[in-house]
């Protein structure tokens, strides 16, 4: 599977969206569900699915879901037209 | 105060040999020595009954009988009752419901069971109204016969046998059943207009008690209330009250008059205030509303979470069985596991997991959602709380991930 779909998958999960409500562009506002243990959760399924462990000021910095690939792909992880 | 000694004419009977001779249950009621009924399949030697039931005190080894609780640990405690406050119960009970005009009762549950002891069994003997005694679920074409043949019958039920009805006798209706008893867990509120199709002339009620009260303390139609918490109003001379967090205790003048536990027999005053093991609290109308077990409401990262509260929302999207068991988290916090029975399909689990975001705030949803064919049931059928934390048979659907 490629990144961007496991991506998709782990957020959709976490934060318990809808296929219609994902985007690549959501910001972390615009998502009730995105609250303080969302931040741990979503960390620890970063870490299980692209073996990356944020850094707790990463973690809590996280504006949206451009950050998380901003990240990872700073740390080589590629993010094909996302 | 008397000593312990177990009298030589006390007799305890097993379920199985009621089961084949209802006339024995008669028979030992009139005597005067105190007698046992017990589950058959509970694997209680016969050593240990004897044991225990020498913890009797001799002022009690006439005119009682006793019954047997297990919590959802399994252990057990044997319930010391008064026959004649039992009697004084049904009356109320039988006046409470309209002088009910039940002319029988077709019994689905072991009558080793405090809730069809006294609903079904004692009301009968007493109220001298046939008795049709069943197998219920174990034996479905014996229990559909019964019901076919019911005459203004009263059924006693427990929430857990209602999906039962449906995939055992599908769209099939018992039209001679008047009297619908739920009673011993969780009201089937979301089942109701199921229940409505299967006994299209059953007025149904929510029952609550525990075995302490033997058995009941408060009764509703299932029509006053749009909520399975909501247990109705004290039966005439129940006092319910609330304690410290909330806690449910009652005095009943038809209660049990003590108990055997641990080895150890206590008598319970009767002026004692008895915790129901439940939470509640006062609503309107003079009715009670019950939060859950003492176990199933508990702080997490400081919100109240309350697994009825959470199980109720969850129904309304799944027809199958659920039940939880609690788990510790990585931070240390107190959280849940949901356990689903059967395995739900993508869309239900869908379903489901946006009910909960609807509802509830993250802290009150299950650290993980597991799902099982099958929950593992105690004898009296509430679910094996040790059992289900311990199957290797689970597939988990979702987690939290922490």
């Amino acid at each position: 599977m490629e990144n961007r779909q496991k991506l998709r998958d782990l957020l959709m999960e976490v934060l318990l969206l809808t296929d219609e409500e994902f985007s690549f562009d959501l910001k972390r506002e615009q998502v009730e569900t995105w609250d303080s243990l969302a931040v741990v959760a979503i960390a620890a399924g970063i870490d299980e699915t692209f073996g990356y462990h944020f850094t707790p000021d990463e973690a809590v910095g996280l504006t949206g879901v451009r950050d998380i690939i901003n990240i990872l792909e700073r740390e080589g992880i590629r993010f094909a037209e996302a | 105060m008397s000593t312990p000694s177990m009298s030589e004419n006390m007799r305890v009977v097993r379920e199985a040999e009621v089961r084949h001779d209802l006339a024995l249950l008669g028979h030992l009621w009139s005597e005067a020595p105190t007698f046992a009924v017990v589950p058959t399949n509970l694997a209680l030697t016969e050593d240990w009954l004897r044991a225990s039931l020498s913890l009797l005190p001799d002022d009690y080894c006439n005119g009682h009988f006793i019954l047997m609780t297990s919590g959802s640990t399994g252990q057990p405690k044997l319930i010391v009752a008064k026959k004649a406050r039992a009697e004084r119960l049904v009356e109320v009970i039988h006046s409470a419901q309209d002088d009910e005009p039940a002319s029988e009762t077709i019994a689905c549950l072991p009558l080793s069971y405090s809730y069809a002891f006294v609903n079904q069994w004692l009301w009968s003997h007493h109220m001298r109204r046939k008795l049709v005694r069943t197998d219920g679920f174990t034996r479905p074409d014996e229990l559909k016969s019964a019901l076919d043949s019911a005459e203004n019958a009263m059924v006693c039920m427990v929430g857990v046998q209602v999906p039962l009805l449906r995939s055992l006798f599908g769209t099939h209706s018992f039209p001679g059943v008047i009297r619908l008893h739920f009673a011993g867990g969780r009201f089937p509120q979301e089942q109701l207009a199921d229940l409505r199709e299967i006994f299209p002339n059953a007025e149904v009620f929510n029952n609550y008690g525990c075995a302490e009260a033997m058995p009941r303390l408060t009764i509703r139609r299932a029509s006053e209330s749009d909520l399975a918490a909501n247990i109705g109003r004290p039966l005439p001379g129940v006092e319910l009250k609330t304690g410290d967090d909330d806690q449910l205790l009652f005095r009943s003048p038809f209660r049990a008059v003590g108990f055997i536990e641990a080895n150890a027999f206590r008598p319970i005053p009767d002026d004692e205030w008895i915790e129901t093991g439940d939470l509640g609290h006062a609503s309107e109308n003079s009715m009670w509303t019950l939060l859950g077990r003492k176990s199933e409401v508990f702080k997490r990262f400081g919100e109240k979470i309350s697994l009825p509260a959470i199980q109720s929302a969850v129904q309304r999207v799944w027809q199958g069985e659920l039940a939880f068991y609690r788990e510790t988290d990585s931070m240390g916090e107190n959280g849940h596991v949901m356990v689903l029975a059967p395995h739900p399909e993508k869309d239900q689990l869908k379903a489901i997991m946006m009910e909960l975001r609807r509802g509830f705030s993250r802290p009150h949803w299950p650290l993980r959602v597991e799902s099982t064919q099958q929950l593992p049931r105690l004898p009296n059928n509430k679910v094996d709380a040790l059992a289900l934390t311990s199957r290797n048979d689970v597939t988990v659907q979702w987690s939290q991930r922490y």
